[in-house]
């Protein structure tokens, strides 16, 4: 598989974009230089947090809160114990970054666990990586299993007096895993619900500890912050996006994979065309999802603008995972409505009433309208107050995201979902 | 429960019998002092864990949007024709469990299939026919 470097030339992150791979041979512990990490721990805790923090970066597993004043709060604890884990339970549609950052540079994301623990003053971490990741799995295992070896892990790292115990856990097959108390819950071996917040894992995490929770991508990048240093890193991307992102291409397209990109620096139809290669065949492009299925669709026609939080939020959608799921006018609108509404039907935790039966009832409708081939008004209006109903009441993301598909439909093409008499009477 | 070993005590059950047998729930339970039905309630929780037994392959083939754009539901349809099972069935001769899943993290690569833990990308029809008759 051809590789796709689509840095510009002179911003070397490191995380480069490879697309559909299966990486060729397992990385060797031996021709890695841990450099950045003996960097980072001959830094102040504090020194650090302030590198992440002038360096703006967002964690990259979603919702986007600011990594260096999580670090902070979390230093700021006072605890026995604390801990630091590393999220590798990428389960959104689109979403595959994680996985390509485990297999191809493992000891980057090893590096930023252990710089991330180190900061907030933790001495146990976890990785936490889906159940399916059998791949990843072995690679990250060994990688443990060597660093440990090597004196990375364990007792005085490095000669720094710091001690660090990493264990990996292998979640179950549970979406709602990835979300952050949901997976505490699970690594202390309980069903993988979702806590209500606050209190939030900063102060009360794993077994009431403070705990910081980050997204593989996040940790990654926190290492190269210290390698390349905050002022260059922040140089890099727009004002409330500095850096670059990890874009996850799929869908309708010719050359789908993990891209990297500098935020702001391209336009979302560039990275359509330029980089993923448009869309397949003769087809039209119709729509893009931003930021995975829980994210609200861009039509075409608004796909020229920069890639960054900022015009995403404008636009009505977000960066979400990054995972750009590009769809072609081939399709049934109403068969896209039914499969994304099914998985959350299927993903749902169950714990908030609402989200646990307004998804399913949803999929029913869908299915019905899917079936006579377009909504009635009323079905409209059903849709839209179940939608409310579960945002006004779910307890976390997967409730309060799991109609802005479905609604993002109806907002931009009214005139092919609703039933002939019904189209010019919708709001 | 309570315990961050937990999880993968249920992995290792799983893995040694290809489900977890009452008798290990009932020993757990003891173990842990918890009534029983907290322990399946875990189990049952997760759909990589099972409570009774799978075929010899489990058979996972992804549904959600990427792949289902790569034409999975095609997929899907011959997979269930040539196993002769539904979502979530054993063939007779206990080979198979059948199980349409969500998105398995290798989207750009649709559609994807997974056999017990081998993942296979770009799975055309005729691939999927000519590896699910060399599982032996
Ligand atoms: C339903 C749901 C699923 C999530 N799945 C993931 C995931 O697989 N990986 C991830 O890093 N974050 C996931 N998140 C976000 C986490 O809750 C959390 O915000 C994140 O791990 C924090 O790390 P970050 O700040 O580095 O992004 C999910 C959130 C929700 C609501
Ligand atoms: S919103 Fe949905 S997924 Fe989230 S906690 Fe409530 S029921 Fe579970
Ligand atoms: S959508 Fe099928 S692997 Fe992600």
């Amino acid at each position: 598989m051809e590789e796709k470097i689509l840095l510009k030339e002179g911003i070397d992150i490191d995380l480069k974009g490879r697309g559909g791979d299966t990486p060729p041979a397992e990385p060797n512990i031996n021709e890695y230089d841990f450099f950045v990490l003996e960097e980072a721990l001959n830094l102040d805790r504090e020194e650090i947090i302030e590198q992440i923090k002038e360096a703006y970066l967002k964690g990259r597993g979603g919702a986007g809160f600011p990594t260096g004043l999580k670090w902070e709060m979390a230093l700021a604890e006072e605890a026995e114990q604390k801990y630091m884990i590393c999220n590798a339970d990428e389960a959104e549609t689109g979403t595959f970054k994680d996985r390509y950052l485990l297999e191809n540079v493992p000891f980057k994301v090893l590096e930023g666990i252990i710089i991330g623990a180190y900061a907030i003053g933790a001495e146990q971490a976890y990785i936490y990586m889906r159940g399916e990741y059998a791949r990843p799995r072995n690679v990250f295992s060994k990688a443990i299993e060597e660093a440990y070896k090597q004196g990375l892990l364990g007792e005085d790292i490095l000669g720094s007096g710091f001690n660090l115990e990493l264990r990996l856990i292998k979640g179950a097959g549970a979406y709602i895993c990835g979300e952050e108390t949901a997976l505490l819950n699970s690594i202390e071996g309980k069903r993988g619900r979702s806590r209500t917040k606050p209190p939030y894992p900063i102060q009360k995490g794993l077994f009431d500890q403070p705990t910081a929770v980050n997204n593989v991508e996040t940790l990654a990048s926190c290492r190269e912050i210290i390698r390349i240093g905050a002022k260059e890193y922040k140089s890099l991307g727009t004002k409330e996006s500095r850096g670059t992102k990890l874009v996850c291409l799929s869908g309708d397209i010719w050359k789908p994979g993990v891209y990297e990109v500098e935020f702001g620096q391209v336009t979302i139809k560039e990275i359509v065309e330029e980089y993923g290669g448009g869309t397949r065949d003769d087809a039209q492009l119709k729509f893009i999802i931003p930021g995975g299925a829980s994210t609200s669709i861009l039509p075409a026609e608004k796909l020229d603008i920069p890639y960054c939080y900022e015009t995403l939020a404008q636009a009505g959608s977000s960066v979400g995972s990054g995972a750009i799921i590009v769809v072609d006018d081939s399709h049934n609108l109403f068969d896209l409505m039914v499969t994304v509404s099914r998985f959350f039907m299927d993903e749902t935790c169950g714990t908030c009433f609402p989200c646990k039966e307004g998804n399913r009832q949803v999929n029913h409708i869908l299915n019905k309208v899917a079936d006579k081939g377009g909504f009635s008004k009323e079905e409209v209006e059903i849709v839209k107050s179940i939608g409310r109903t579960i945002y006004l009441s779910a307890r976390c993301g997967l409730g309060q995201t799991s109609l802005n598909f479905i609604y993002s439909i109806l907002k931009n093409y009214p005139d092919e979902v609703l039933l002939g008499g019904d189209k010019h009477g919708k709001d | 429960m309570g315990d961050v070993s937990f999880l993968e005590r249920l992995h290792n059950l799983q893995d040694t019998y290809g489900y977890i047998p009452e008798k290990e729930i009932v020993s757990l339970a003891e173990e842990y002092d918890v009534p029983k039905a907290k322990i399946f309630g875990v189990i049952s929780f997760y759909s990589m864990l099972y409570t009774e037994p799978t075929g010899k392959f489990i058979v996972r083939v992804c549904d959600s949007l990427s792949c289902y754009l790569n034409e999975s539901d095609d997929l899907v349809r011959a997979v269930k024709d040539y196993l002769g099972i539904g979502h979530g069935e054993t063939t007779e001769d206990k080979r198979f469990t059948l199980e349409v899943v969500e998105c398995l993290g290798y989207c750009g690569e649709g559609p994807v299939m997974m056999i017990n833990d081998k993942v296979y990308t770009y799975v055309s029809e005729k691939k999927a026919l000519n590896i699910l008759s060399n599982c032996l």
